[in-house]
């Protein structure tokens, strides 16, 4: 028969007894015949399916709407035989996606400009004499474009083996195994067998710094990278160096990426040449449960995905919100996870009289903050919840420390003096993705940049997309897009409002001016007089309309805007000084040397951070990954973390100890399950309970009273230090130990 | 107890006639367990751990929860006097068991010693607490 047919008997002896055919029947083996391998076979032409064929309808890809700016402007053309009407401007590659057809491609990127230099999106277009790049051919009324012709699938095959040609056999080695788009588009659209015998080259890695590892071997060139680092991270990083097959990504010198969106080139890579250094060879993609959930490492909450392998946070993913963080993340928000697992607290703690903690029972801990929460009088006792704390945990908070008698509860990052009577004295009033209509901006004590990632990427996005002109008031700052500095204090900001500066033409001629005032001018002793008088600027160039509200607040914590809304206000500047009893519910930044030395402090956290070694009292509570929580974005927005992991050792959530020490304490709250929390939330603060939805403010700046204070001239100061050090987890996390040290700007 | 595995193989005895038949016979299983107790505090080392008093008071309890089985009407389809049986049958098992040496120490000291898991001594803590807190106490997911 053939010495094949008894080479595959002897490898598998086993089948034998399994086969029920006769052994002389021969074994078929997959051969192609001479009239298949011509190329006259893959010309030929599919016969004509018949007219007027009903065809069945088609949505577009993954359920995608499309948005017509000028419905009269709408185009038909027809992908495989379907018809579909595109806005004009649209091109082949998004007409077919409209149709519901997936064109495979590398170097296209729907947020990016667009390239064409990967050549996997040639289709067939009728009347064209070769296949076109559907990704940059603009699509035309009467269009018929191909997609499934013999001329396309062979073009993806011939440029999947180019690709593939200097590629390295890497994939068992390779972190973007599993998730690689090389991999998944050469198994449905590249060629079963290559040819390729020669040697392959090899490239040099490039060090871009502690979070973003390379292996350019394996950079297919798609410039995804440099479009990015270009378009929306605003820096001219990378860049594309040399031609042909000597072409390398790189810094041209010995440079690393310290823009602070520089872990999302990690994502766009389509193969394994930039990778997440902490996550480098930890997990592989299908063992992990990816949890969609809230970041809170800032007030914009960037809506992201954990990806967890068992009780460990392994990596975190961006997910897609159009109106907050479209795909992107910040590095402090990509990297902190493994702060999580340091320096966490898991028993409860009392402190000895020899100074120690030791660990006891959540019965003890509980008896004995409740016995002496009953030894102080009522208005010595003050709560203050941190910047990670969920709304949740602060309403119950509040009630608690209402019903003893105080009332001295409040957030931290809001000083004296902050009223939350009107929510547009403290939310971003346009919107994170109204900012992209505004033209010119007005940055009054705040560095985006550093205080909130996200809101500065839109800014860039509005300045490169409709030449929108930012001034910048406040401490000498980089940023990433053109700024005027205008001045550093309010000097500069009382000649704007008196109309003596020059910008002050530039905002009068503005279609849609945007002030956004920093949350640190709120710990200002002169904040009245700053606030009244960027509200004068507002109203004499209309910023606030009832179409356009450009007056924004950027607020710096992710619990502040919750707080706010929840009343947690401090009242009296001397609370703090003259505590005798002081709750400190994961608050960190508080100033420790000034609560008195005889208070009697507890401390409610997940992290042993600062505040934790004045505490008399550990009760350890969850962090935002292991517990469910309402977080409330700087533009009111409402959304929900998930628990992605459970607790570590014996800890509880926030809201729950809270409400198990006010049953210690003999105080009656009237809800005990989450369900109880969220109604009375609703009751004082109902848009907490609308998740996923944005509140606006009911009113504007008309209602404010007049201000009689003056100006200090104190120059404005910048609020956060280091960008990567802001909160309990940032701080316990190595890698952000690593950044700081080697990526901040001295 | 003398030759347990010939016990076994004569088999199940016959069923009770009467409600009176079977207190008879419960109180000579409870005669039966205490007469083996020193047996078991021998076998298991319990001289130390916990008086005989203490054992005898466990088993008394143990029967004393099924006290409430004594209502013919509550169980329409079987007798009530089958429910005892099986009960009793149970609880012979057990016996024989723990008497055979194939229960270990430290499932004696955990089942019947009067201790911090049984009812009896976390009674007084819990009493005036809520669900909410007990459940607290217990764990962050009750």
């Amino acid at each position: 028969m053939g010495v094949g047919i008894l080479a595959s008997r002897a490898i598998r002896p086993a089948s034998r007894l399994l086969r029920s055919q006769p052994s002389n029947l021969l074994l078929r083996t997959i051969v192609s015949k001479p009239e298949l391998q011509s190329p006259e076979a893959a010309a030929v032409s599919q016969p004509e399916p018949p007219k007027n064929q009903i065809l069945p309808p088609r949505n577009p890809v993954g359920g995608a709407r499309v948005h017509f700016t000028n419905p009269e402007d709408a185009i038909e053309v027809f992908v495989d035989g379907y018809a579909v009407k595109v806005p004009k401007g649209f091109t082949v590659l998004q007409a077919c996606e409209v149709a519901g057809v997936d064109i495979p491609r590398f170097c296209y990127h729907s947020r990016l400009s667009i390239a064409g230099n990967c050549r996997m999106c040639l289709v067939e277009v009728e009347k064209s004499p070769k296949p076109v790049a559907s990704c940059a051919m603009p699509a035309l009324p009467g269009m018929k474009i191909k997609t499934d012709t013999p001329i396309a699938k062979k073009a993806r095959e011939g440029v999947m083996e180019f690709l593939l040609m200097n590629h390295p056999l890497d994939c068992p080695i390779c972190d973007q195994g599993g998730e690689c788009d090389l991999q998944d588009q050469s198994m449905a659209f590249g060629s079963d067998r290559g040819r390729f015998t020669e040697m392959k080259r090899s490239v040099v890695d490039k060090n871009l710094g502690p979070l973003v590892k390379t292996v350019m071997t394996r950079c297919i060139q798609c410039t995804r990278c440099v479009r990015f680092a270009s378009e929306v991270a605003g820096v001219q990083d990378l860049g594309m160096l040399g031609r042909g097959s000597g072409e390398e990504i790189g810094t041209y010198v010995e440079k690393l990426m310290t823009s602070e969106l520089s872990g999302n080139v990690i994502d766009i890579c389509p193969v394994g040449a930039l990778t997440s250094k902490p996550f480098a060879f930890k997990a592989r993609n299908w063992e992990l449960k990816g949890t969609e959930t809230i970041d809170v490492s800032d007030a914009v909450g960037s809506n992201i995905r954990v990806d967890s392998r068992g009780p460990e946070v392994m990596r975190i993913i961006p997910r897609l919100n159009e109106d907050i963080n479209e795909e992107w993340i910040s590095d402090k928000t990509r990297f902190s996870y493994d702060g999580l697992k340091r320096q966490r607290l898991s028993d409860p703690m009392i402190r000895d009289s020899d100074g120690r903690f030791k660990a006891v029972s959540w019965r003890d801990a509980l008896a004995v903050v409740g016995d002496i929460i009953h030894q102080v009088k009522s208005d010595e006792i003050v709560g203050i919840a941190g910047q990670l704390s969920d709304a949740e945990s602060m309403m119950v908070l509040k009630d608690f420390v209402n019903r003893m008698g105080s009332d001295n509860v409040w957030c931290e990052g809001t000083a004296v003096g902050v009223d939350a009577d009107l929510r547009y004295s403290y939310l971003m009033n346009s919107s994170i993705s109204g900012l992209e209509n505004a033209d010119v901006f007005l940055l009054v004590g705040t560095q985006p940049r550093v205080e909130a990632a996200m809101v500065n990427a839109r800014i860039c996005k509005t300045v490169r997309a409709s030449n929108a002109k930012v001034a910048y008031i406040g401490p000498p700052a980089d940023f990433n897009y053109d700024c005027k500095h205008l001045g550093t204090g309010p000097d500069t900001l009382k000649e704007i409002a008196e109309g003596r500066h020059p910008f002050c033409a530039a905002l009068k001629n503005a279609k849609n001016p945007a002030i956004i005032v920093g949350a640190g001018l709120f710990n200002r002793t002169d904040k009245d007089a700053i606030l009244a008088a960027v509200e004068s600027i507002a109203q004499a160039n209309n910023v606030v309309r009832p179409d356009w509200n450009g007056l924004n607040y950027l607020l710096l914590y992710a619990a502040q805007a919750a707080a706010l809304d929840l009343g947690l206000i401090q009242q009296s500047a001397k609370a703090l000084e003259s505590a005798k009893f002081v709750y400190l519910m994961g608050a960190d930044d508080v100033d420790v040397d000034k609560i008195p030395k005889d208070a009697f402090v507890v401390y409610q956290g997940h992290h042993g951070d600062k505040a934790v070694y004045r505490a008399n009292v550990i009760l350890p509570a969850s962090a935002f990954t292991e517990k469910e929580g309402t977080y409330e974005n700087t533009e009111g927005f409402t959304q929900q973390t998930v628990p992605a992991v459970p607790t570590v050792g014996d800890a509880r959530d926030d809201w729950k100890i809270v409400r198990a020490l006010s049953e210690v304490s003999g105080v009656n709250l009237p809800y005990n399950s989450i369900e109880g929390v969220r109604s009375r939330i609703k009751s004082v603060a109902p848009n907490l309970v609308h998740t996923d939805e944005r509140e606006p403010a009911a009113f504007g700046p008309s209602l404010k009273p007049e201000c009689k204070e003056t100006m200090s001239t104190t120059p404005f100061k910048p609020v956060v230090e280091n960008f990567y050090m802001t909160n309990a987890i940032t701080r316990a996390s190595k890698i952000m130990a690593q950044c700081s040290a080697v990526l901040l700007k001295k | 107890m003398a030759a347990p595995f010939t016990l076994r193989k004569i088999g199940v005895p016959p069923n009770s006639a009467n409600l009176t038949e079977a207190r008879r016979r419960v109180f000579d299983f409870f005669r039966a367990a205490c007469r083996s107790l020193p047996t078991v505090m021998d076998i298991y080392n319990l001289q130390d751990v916990v008086a005989p008093s203490q054992l005898r008071f466990a088993i008394s309890a143990q029967i004393r929860n099924n006290a409430h089985v004594t209502d013919p009407k509550a169980l329409p389809l079987i007798s009530v006097s089958l429910v005892i049986d099986l009960l009793l049958f149970k609880g012979m098992e057990e016996l024989t068991d723990i008497v055979d040496h194939a229960k270990q120490r430290h499932h004696i000291i955990g089942q019947y010693v009067v201790g911090e898991g049984l009812v009896q001594n976390t009674g007084s803590k819990d009493q005036g607490k809520s669900d909410f807190l007990k459940n607290f106490y217990t764990s962050n997911y009750v």
